[in-house]
């Protein structure tokens, strides 16, 4: 600036100059003490606006962990009934075998029956499995039990209600596996077949042509078992993308909101520097006049 | 010429330095006064009386010297500048000091703003879908629910209370703005029966400019020079003071936010206005601090644009819950559709009038209809509105990212018009203010100044009295 300089414009300019530097510190320090680069929207609205929106999806994500450990615990506890239901159906098949042979008498057939009524109230148990009070095999129903063996085991979910988990933005995946289709319904579900084998084995009459019929139950059952696997494998494939991508929104957002502390400790002493200079050159310049040397 | 002439020659300029080491003396009693501008003695030489006539006496020397007046050494264009850049460096600083209070209510992005709330609301519809048989689920998705209504009423509070504080410091600033046009009238006059009395008026004059400086800052006013040494004062065009009679100003309009804005429980809007008191014309300012404040009162403004994003984020979120909350079944028995989860007070803004409007965990619908008691899509479908474009979240985001925008552009444009200020003052400050050097040098050129005049008495005298005492005795 050309123009008189008085000692007013001086001290104006210096006090001016010394409040910028504080002020410059100020904020360096309020970063560094909050570790925040952002503290509010003005500091960087672009900014500001990445950070709403990855925390956002953030919480979206941590929703969809907890949702794929919830569907793992119902899918494992659908596999393991199933798989015991296949065991125990396996079972059935030998036991029907024997009955078939045609050697045994009365008191051998009734044993053989009354095995196979035991194996068809283990699958009962197996298919009213629950989980955390929920049975596992009627979806969204809230009867006690999926099979009601007092009602002609008719089965107590309804087709189209699938229990669904939530694992990403756009897909769900089924928990649940469909008890209609694995066990049957009513008169065509596997306990009416095993009581009516254990009916027939009673009255002697050849169950040969049965063997079929557990064999078809069998392949559905283990197809419905493949599908609960698939599913499982589905849901371990997430966890870990959800837990990848958990990781690098972290990253990304300390990357947006974080302070660089190094840079901000370097850019901190140079201030430092800077306010020294400009307090040492205030108490050098406000001093003399040319008062101080006349007399 | 007489033989006492050359006595008066000296005594005139005894005075002169006095009275200019006097102005010196003011000037450095001064030199932290706040708009004080440094003064000068005019001194001027007074010619030898030589009327070319009968009786001439011939070849004389001058008679002296004499003060002519003190002047002040301000600069009325650089005073205007600095009036100019007042104005709209502090119309902008007001108005980036609001937007940055406005932003400082939104807590943002923090874990404790409404974006959190949202998020926190959306991430406990899909629990209730994970577990629809599951009363905690429920109860913590109320809760949530709770937190947000909470939230979004506060904001809208804040808002209010912003616009009461704002439309008090208005009602606060027209009183200074009449008491100081009340003023500079009064200098005016003060001023004017002084100049034509042909006193010196320099100190009412930095007085005056200082309120004119102050008026300027405060609602841009412009100046006009009189011959009389008065000055009118303008404002938008509009005088407020000519000569020594000033207008006055008064602030007409609601009170209350709702009706200043025209927002619920108020029909319809009473606008904050400014107007001249005795005309009744309206008064639309042009620069100034008010003229800011003004512009956030009006229903166009800023707090307007954000009570309105809150009532839209009010709206959006009961309508967008309640449109998908309705089609759901809830678990109580028998269970039922058509359920709203939230709904809007009547009468009130949105925003303060959003509720929960279901008390029981169980008529939370959190089942499709088709698909048996415990199906959780529906809930699902409710957490799946975080993703909306035109959703809730996405209003807001866009809100506050538009705030961060304008607030930074505000705060820098004040800082650009604040340096162009500061420098503005500073060209003004050099030339008008007191450099103590530039006296202490003034002072030791009077003194000796005096010093010789002195010393010419002194001559003066010896002669004389060699001419008196010692001759023919």
């Amino acid at each position: 600036m050309i123009g008189r300089v008085t000692q007013q414009t001086m001290q104006r300019s210096t006090l001016a100059n010394l409040q910028l530097n504080l002020s410059k510190m100020s904020s360096i320090q309020q970063e560094m003490s909050s570790g925040k680069r952002i503290s509010k929207p003005s500091d960087d609205p672009s900014g500001t606006s990445l950070a709403l929106s990855m925390r956002s999806e953030q919480r979206s994500y941590t929703q969809f962990a907890r949702n794929i450990d919830d569907g793992l615990g119902w899918l494992s506890a659908a596999d393991a009934s199933m798989q015991s239901a296949v065991t125990q159906l396996r079972r059935a098949r030998d036991l029907t075998v024997q009955g078939g042979s045609g050697s045994l008498n009365a008191a051998g057939r009734e044993a053989l029956a009354t095995e196979i009524e035991s194996v068809r109230d283990g699958l009962i148990s197996e298919a009213n499995t629950s989980f955390q009070g929920r049975n596992v095999f009627a979806g969204t129903s809230n009867s006690a039990v999926a099979f009601d063996s007092s009602a002609g085991y008719a089965w107590n979910g309804t087709a189209a209600g699938t229990v669904e988990r939530r694992i990403s933005p756009d897909a769900t995946v089924r928990a649940d596996a469909d008890g209609s289709a694995v066990f049957g319904n009513g008169s065509t579900s596997v306990f009416a077949l095993l009581d009516s084998i254990a009916a027939d084995i009673r009255a002697g009459v050849d169950i040969g042509s049965r063997l079929t019929e557990i064999d078809t139950r069998m392949d559905t059952m283990l197809g419905e078992l493949s599908g609960v696997g698939s599913r499982m494998n589905r849901l371990t494939t997430a966890q870990g993308t959800i837990s990848q991508k958990l990781q690098d929104l972290q990253i990304n957002l300390s990357g947006v909101e974080d302070v660089d502390l190094t840079s901000a400790i370097v850019e901190l002493q140079s201030q430092e520097v800077a306010y020294k200079g400009a307090l040492g050159a205030t108490a050098r310049v406000l001093q003399p006049t040319l008062m101080d040397y006349l007399r | 010429m007489s033989t006492f002439s050359g006595i008066s020659t000296a005594l005139s300029s005894l005075i002169a330095q006095r009275q200019a080491l006097e102005v010196a003396g003011q000037n450095i009693a001064n030199a932290n006064t706040v708009g004080y501008t440094r003064q000068r003695a005019e001194a001027t030489s007074v010619p030898s009386a030589s009327v070319p006539s009968m009786f001439s006496t011939g070849t004389a020397a001058g008679n002296g010297t004499r003060v002519v007046g003190i002047t002040r050494m301000g600069d009325v264009f650089l005073d205007a500048r600095v009036r100019s850049a007042t104005s709209s460096a502090s119309f902008q600083t007001t108005q980036a000091q609001n937007l940055a209070t406005i932003e400082s209510s939104f807590a943002e992005p923090t874990d404790l703003g409404v974006a959190s709330s949202l998020q926190t609301f959306w991430s406990g519809w899909q629990d209730v879908a994970n577990a629809p048989d599951s009363s905690a689920a429920r109860t913590v998705v109320l809760g949530n629910a709770a937190d947000l209504v909470a939230k979004i009423s506060q904001g809208y509070r804040a808002v209010d209370t912003q616009w009461g504080q704002l439309r008090t410091t208005t009602a606060s600033d027209v009183t200074q703005l009449n008491t100081t046009a009340t003023s500079i009238a009064d200098l005016n006059g003060q001023i004017r029966s002084i100049t034509v009395s042909g006193g010196n008026a320099n100190e009412l004059i930095d007085q005056r400019d200082v309120l004119i400086t102050s008026l300027s800052s405060l609602v841009g006013a412009t100046t006009q020079q009189r011959a009389d040494g008065t000055v009118d004062v303008l404002v938008a065009g509009n005088p407020i003071v000519t000569g020594n009679r000033s207008e006055s100003v008064s602030l007409l309009g609601a009170t209350t936010m709702g009706s200043g804005l025209g927002q619920p429980p108020a029909s319809s809007a009473d606008p904050v206005r400014l107007q001249w008191t005795r005309s009744g014309t309206s008064l639309n300012l042009e620069g100034g601090s008010m003229a800011a404040k003004m512009a956030d009162l009006t229903p166009t403004g800023a707090l307007a644009s954000t009570a309105t994003m809150w009532n839209d984020l009010a709206t959006s979120v009961a309508t967008s819950v309640n449109t998908v909350h309705q089609g759901g079944q809830t678990l109580g028995s028998p269970p039922t559709t058509g359920v709203d989860f939230f709904s809007l007070g009547a009468g009130l803004p949105a925003a303060t009038g959003l509720q929960i409007a279901i008390t029981s965990p169980d008529d939370i619908a959190a089942a499709d209809p088709t698909k048996g008691a415990l199906d959780g899509s529906w809930a699902d479908k409710l957490s799946q509105l975080s993703t909306a474009p035109d959703g809730p979240e996405a209003l807001y985001r866009a809100f506050v990212v538009d705030l961060g925008v304008q607030t930074n552009a505000a705060s820098q444009r004040a800082t650009v018009l604040e340096s162009t200020r500061s420098t503005a003052e500073n060209l003004q400050l050099s030339g008008a203010s007191v450099d103590l050097d530039e006296e202490a040098t003034n002072m030791l050129a009077y003194q000796r100044a005096y010093e010789g005049a002195a010393r010419v008495l002194t001559a003066m005298d010896e002669m004389l009295d060699t001419l008196i005492n010692r001759m023919a005795v």
